[in-house]
């Protein structure tokens, strides 16, 4: 590790600071867009007033408005989200049980576009014309404008209810499946650790067509920039040298590779900002329970404090991912890590 | 005035090219069902026309849904509620992003108040944007109430950043040209400089943006509404009618959340092509 990437990353590391010091405040205003008074809203249709004057309390809404959002964040430090009034557990509980199921689905959906999207996007660069160069245009073209939960329904009517290939959208598993034992709460993953082969079986299964849809939508984001930055590197002088200097073919695309890297992985970084936005939609569909369903879930119920927490995580999460991704771009890229 | 537009360039430029053609008829198209739609629907959109879950048949093109509404008119009216969201929502992030960025894209360079505060307006839209966008628009419409209103504000919200960073770049580029020089030598006012001089010369990255984002917003419009955050039902409205349709296609009944899906593909579809197209007879560099 070079002292000149550990300079960087210690910068880049301080800049997140504020960062999500700014995230926090945003997400510490937005429970006042409701209208009224939010402590009623937050106590829940059915608070007694006393509850209302606990939250009322909790919130501080008569002390000052820096007292309040410093009191906020030391809450937030401690783990406490507040409490969700329709399933009357800390919000902190449901999301901890809810985000893996998630995660599952994101990671899942970014492995498969790196998987799919590097290869071919690189397979069209280096074929000039072609049929597959047509198909994967017109399928770039097409992906960015279709509703990923449109694409979900129709899969579930073609692959469930047509052909029965595909288990009923019913969540991470079947009704009949027993969970696995809690190790990271990602079921799949669960089950495979703990050797609960049925349980895998259903969880896999379930899994195929929420990640196919996540996949099929937001794949060309990988696809489109594998295809242009490969086409680039190929056309530029260094490629022209490798050639002259008769390096095998193999060789050649190994270079170029290489160095398509660095905006390849700025864009699955943004893969990820859209797919924590796509899974809350998919999930609706598949009725997976993850931590897009619950958002959509305590919108509709009124549930304001999980919808901010849930807020406030993804918000996290993308901070997070987009530090993860420059650093790696710093180490990538030969330009400033040498 | 027809007669001009068919001999003018970006006709012909339309014509050779069957994206943009094919983004070109179906911008009109919306704009035109938005304009008299609810009044040609066949159908009323709001109240039953037959039997629950018909299939297309002659008489409903595209079946009726689970109420017995036909869907056809529904989509015939949808445009009048996607489009206006979109439209005026953009318009909002457009205007409030060209002007943001042109001020933080001036003042970039130059005296210490005038960075700082450009600095500052980037920060901003870095953390609008450390927020998934779909989520955040669903908090922002789940707090604020579902209606349309909401919808537009949160939706102008979100794509004010991506209109501010498209202008600050090519103000940059702009605002070391010479006549800029000569504009503030000549004693206009740094902000007359700015918005009189620069943004003109600044603005058409936007103006193609603004296609696309009102594609985009339809979809969004349309994801809020399928889940229950966007304008409240039964008002003829794509996402709504897919949310309706949804359980039934599940049934079997595919009609019902098929055809408009569809359509709204096809939208915003359209809407992005016109764009891209767009962006390439602007720019006559890029023409081949």
């Amino acid at each position: 590790m070079h002292r000149r990437f550990l300079i960087f990353a210690a910068k880049r590391l301080l800049f997140t600071i504020p960062q999500l010091f700014a995230v926090s405040i945003i997400v510490f205003f937005l429970i006042r867009l409701l209208p009224g008074d939010p402590s009623y809203m937050l106590a829940g249709p059915y608070a007694l007033p006393e509850r209302v004057a606990e939250v009322r309390g909790q919130l501080g809404l008569d002390q000052p408005l820096l007292t309040q959002y410093f009191s906020y964040l030391g809450r937030i430090f401690t783990g406490d989200f507040g409490i969700s009034w329709r399933t009357s557990q800390p919000v902190i509980n449901d999301i901890l049980l809810r985000l893996p199921a998630t995660l599952e689905l994101v990671v899942l959906a970014v492995f498969f576009s790196i998987v799919i999207g590097i290869p071919l996007g690189a397979a069209v660069a280096v074929n000039e014309g072609g049929i597959l160069k047509r198909i994967v245009f017109l399928y770039g073209m097409l992906a960015g404008s279709l509703p990923d939960f449109w694409i979900g329904l129709l899969l579930i009517l073609v692959f469930f209810y047509f052909l029965g290939w595909a288990p009923a959208p019913v969540g991470q598993l079947d009704f009949a499946v027993s969970t696995p034992d809690h190790i990271t709460g990602a079921y799949a993953l669960d089950a495979l650790l703990t050797g609960n082969w049925q349980t895998l079986r259903s969880a896999s299964a379930q899994l195929v067509l929420p990640v196919a849809t996540l996949v099929l939508v937001y794949m060309p984001l990988v696809l489109k920039t594998a295809r242009s930055t490969m086409e680039e590197m190929l056309e530029s002088h260094f490629m022209l040298q490798a050639r002259a200097s008769g390096l095998s073919r193999r060789t050649q695309l190994r270079y170029a590779l290489r160095n398509a890297l660095p905006p390849i992985i700025t864009v699955i970084g943004i893969e990820f900002w859209f797919l924590l936005g796509g899974a809350v939609l998919v999930e609706t569909i598949f009725a997976w329970g993850g931590l897009g369903q619950y958002a959509v879930e305590s919108v509709v119920n009124s549930d304001y404090a999980p919808l901010q927490a849930v807020v406030l995580v993804t918000a996290v999460f993308t901070t997070l991912v987009f530090l993860i991704v420059d650093l790696l771009y710093h180490l990538l890229d030969p330009r400033i890590s040498v | 005035m027809l007669r001009q537009f068919l001999d003018g360039d970006l006709w012909r430029f339309a014509r050779a090219r069957p994206g943009m053609l094919f983004g070109f008829v179906v911008v009109v198209a919306n704009l035109v069902l938005a304009l008299f739609g609810p009044l040609v629907a066949p159908y009323p959109t709001e109240a039953p026309a037959g039997a629950s879950l018909l299939p297309p048949s002659g008489q409903h093109w595209f079946g009726t849904d689970v109420s017995g509404i036909d869907v056809l008119s529904r989509m015939i009216a949808s445009p009048r509620i996607d489009l206006t969201i979109a439209l005026v929502s953009t318009a909002i992030a457009f205007t409030a992003g060209v002007g943001l960025g042109v001020i933080s894209g001036f003042f970039a360079q130059g005296e210490r108040t005038g960075r700082i505060f450009s600095a500052a307006i980037m920060r901003t839209a870095d953390i609008v944007q450390a927020f998934p966008m779909f989520v955040f628009a669903l908090a922002l419409v789940g707090l604020s109430g579902p209606s349309m209103t909401n919808v537009i504000v949160a939706l102008a919200f979100l794509n004010i950043p991506f209109f501010l960073r498209i202008t600050r770049g090519t103000v940059l580029q702009v605002r070391s040209r010479t006549f800029v020089e000569a504009a503030l030598c000549a004693g206009n006012t740094e902000l007359r400089a700015a918005f009189a001089h620069v943004m003109p010369n600044a603005i058409a990255p936007a103006l193609v943006h603004f296609s696309t984002t009102i594609g985009f917003s339809i979809l969004l419009t349309a994801g809020l509404s399928f889940v229950g955050a966007g304008v409240p039902p039964p008002t003829p409205e794509l996402g709504l009618m897919i949310q309706v349709g949804a359980q039934n296609m599940i049934t079997g009944h595919w009609w019902t959340a098929l055809f408009p899906g569809l359509m709204l593909a096809i939208s915003v579809l359209a809407f992005s092509l016109f764009g891209d197209h767009l962006r390439v007879f602007l720019d006559p560099t890029n023409r081949r």
